[in-house]
């Protein structure tokens, strides 16, 4: 079993004991923070906006800095600085809350995700369990959000968000225990582990390539989960103006664009790690890059799928939405859980 | 390490450290000038009617009851799948794989029933439904 990153930063300081795991775990918790908070700060207000701008056909920003890529300055410093207005009635602790319980579940979710070169900060067994308890509390600040707003968007968005993440939630998990019946464990590095076995053709036996259907079926219930096209009807901005977070501006509107960037790549982290072979190049033998370039590649990948996705895919009716979800999902993945459990024990 | 969820104890503190920091920030940047009418909740720019504190039909009650079924079932089958492997090389498929196909089955039955009584789907309001009897 490798060594977690709190490890090798406390063995760095030469501390051991307890006083080396608190203080290796924090600095491993800050560089680990920062580090998803760069990519954010990277997709949000730069890489999402080019995008879009190559999917239809426009140049987007470019005045700022190299690339434009200053503009995340300027935006920041901008949004930052915007005047913060609570409106008329608005239900208190809890408006202030959801901003907080949306940023701070999607960055937790990244405690367990293994992200190659002993970048890892902690590796408990019941890792899988942990990382989509933790995403779905983001459905509460949804909740709180839409509720507290006291505005009728607001309203109609957070029913709709939660009406889409019941839909969805039970099929995102039924096709990940579908993958855990192949590894035998909910452990991160257990499941990444797994996956580094030679498949044929010099291929690894990464999940995706072991059962296509189950990747197929995982890809498109995190579209939902993370509310991008074509479900993202939560926020319609053609029907509810932007739902949930309508009343939302200055600094609370930025931790709101934060979480959900948050929870896309967690969501890319966890099709990374679990159907992706990790932080692992899909060949035997041949690495390439390091082991963190991979996992690197493998997030934005999916962030550019989510992207893709929301500059092609028109959006789904919130009627439409729920049929899929139960009818076609939620069959669909327990179909693929009973299929894999007889194949796997015909095989065994 | 020993212990792993000291770790995660400590994103913890590190994710709710970083939202607080932001907004500490900010408020330390932002102007506050408050005016009349700026507060009043969006409503396309119309003058807003009534409050959201109402009786209001959530459409989808039936599915979250479901939900709750199948979400203790997703809790009851993730053990299963862990020791799956290991189970039928000990016990053969007979003692591993039947009794989950039944447990999954009794489920499957109940979400057959909701299906047939309309339980898995947008509830459209009577008016809704009366509106469109009467343009086709």
């Amino acid at each position: 079993m490798a060594s977690t990153l709190p490890d090798t930063i406390s063995s760095l300081f030469g501390l051991g004991g307890l006083v080396g795991d608190v203080v290796g775990s924090l600095v491993g918790a800050v560089l680990v923070g920062s580090l998803m908070l760069t990519m954010t700060a990277l997709a949000g207000p730069w890489a999402k906006r080019k995008i879009t701008a190559a999917f239809t056909d426009r140049i987007a920003v470019n005045r700022v800095g190299p690339f434009g890529l200053l503009i995340i300055v300027a935006d920041a410093v901008r949004l930052l600085s915007k005047e913060l207005i609570v409106p008329e009635d608005v239900d208190r602790p809890a408006w202030d809350l959801a901003p907080f319980v949306l940023a701070s579940s999607a960055l937790l979710g990244f405690a367990v995700i293994p992200m190659g070169n002993g970048i890892q900060l902690a590796d408990p067994e019941v890792g899988l369990a942990y990382v989509f308890a933790v995403a779905s509390i983001a459905s509460v600040g949804l909740v709180m959000a839409g509720y507290a707003s006291n505005n009728k968007f607001s309203l109609l968005g957070g029913l709709r968000a939660v009406a889409q993440n019941l839909a969805y939630e039970i099929p995102l998990v039924i096709t990940a225990a579908s993958v855990v019946i192949f590894a035998g464990t909910l452990q991160m590095s257990g499941i990444v582990e797994a996956q580094t076995a030679a498949l044929g053709f010099g291929l690894k036996s990464w999940y995706a390539f072991v059962n296509p259907f189950a990747f197929l079926l995982f890809l498109v219930a995190n579209l939902a989960e993370v509310g991008r096209n074509p479900f993202d009807t939560p926020e319609a901005p053609t029907e509810i103006v932007a739902g949930y977070q309508t009343e939302y501006s200055s600094v609370y509107f930025v931790l709101m664009y934060l979480g959900e960037f948050l929870h896309i790549f967690l969501g890319g982290a966890i099709i990374a790690t679990v159907f992706l072979g990790g932080p692992t190049s899909p060949f035997v033998g041949v690495e390439i890059l390091p082991g963190f370039l991979w996992f690197v590649v493998k997030i934005w990948a999916v962030f550019l799928f989510t992207q893709w996705m929301r500059s092609a895919i028109p959006r789904v009716r919130i009627d439409q939405l729920i049929e899929i979800g139960w009818k076609g999902m939620l069959v669909l993945s327990f179909a693929n859980l009973v299929l894999t459990a007889v194949i796997v024990g015909v095989i065994a | 390490m020993s212990n792993p969820w000291i770790a995660i104890g400590a994103l913890t503190l590190v994710s709710i450290i970083i939202p607080v920091s932001m907004v500490v920030v900010s408020a330390l940047l932002r102007p506050s000038v408050p005016e009349q009418g700026k507060t009043a909740v969006y409503e396309s720019g119309e003058v807003p009617t009534g409050d959201t504190r109402i009786r209001f039909n959530i459409q989808y009650y039936m599915v979250a009851l479901l939900f709750v079924v199948f979400d203790i079932e997703t809790v009851l089958i993730f053990p299963w799948t862990v020791i799956y492997r290991d189970g039928v090389q000990q016990f053969g498929m007979a003692q591993t794989l039947v009794p989950m196909l039944v447990f999954i089955g009794v489920l499957v039955v109940g979400l057959a029933w909701a299906w047939r009584n309309g339980a898995v789907q947008w509830v459209k309001s009577t008016r809704a439904r009366d509106t469109a009897g009467s343009t086709e």
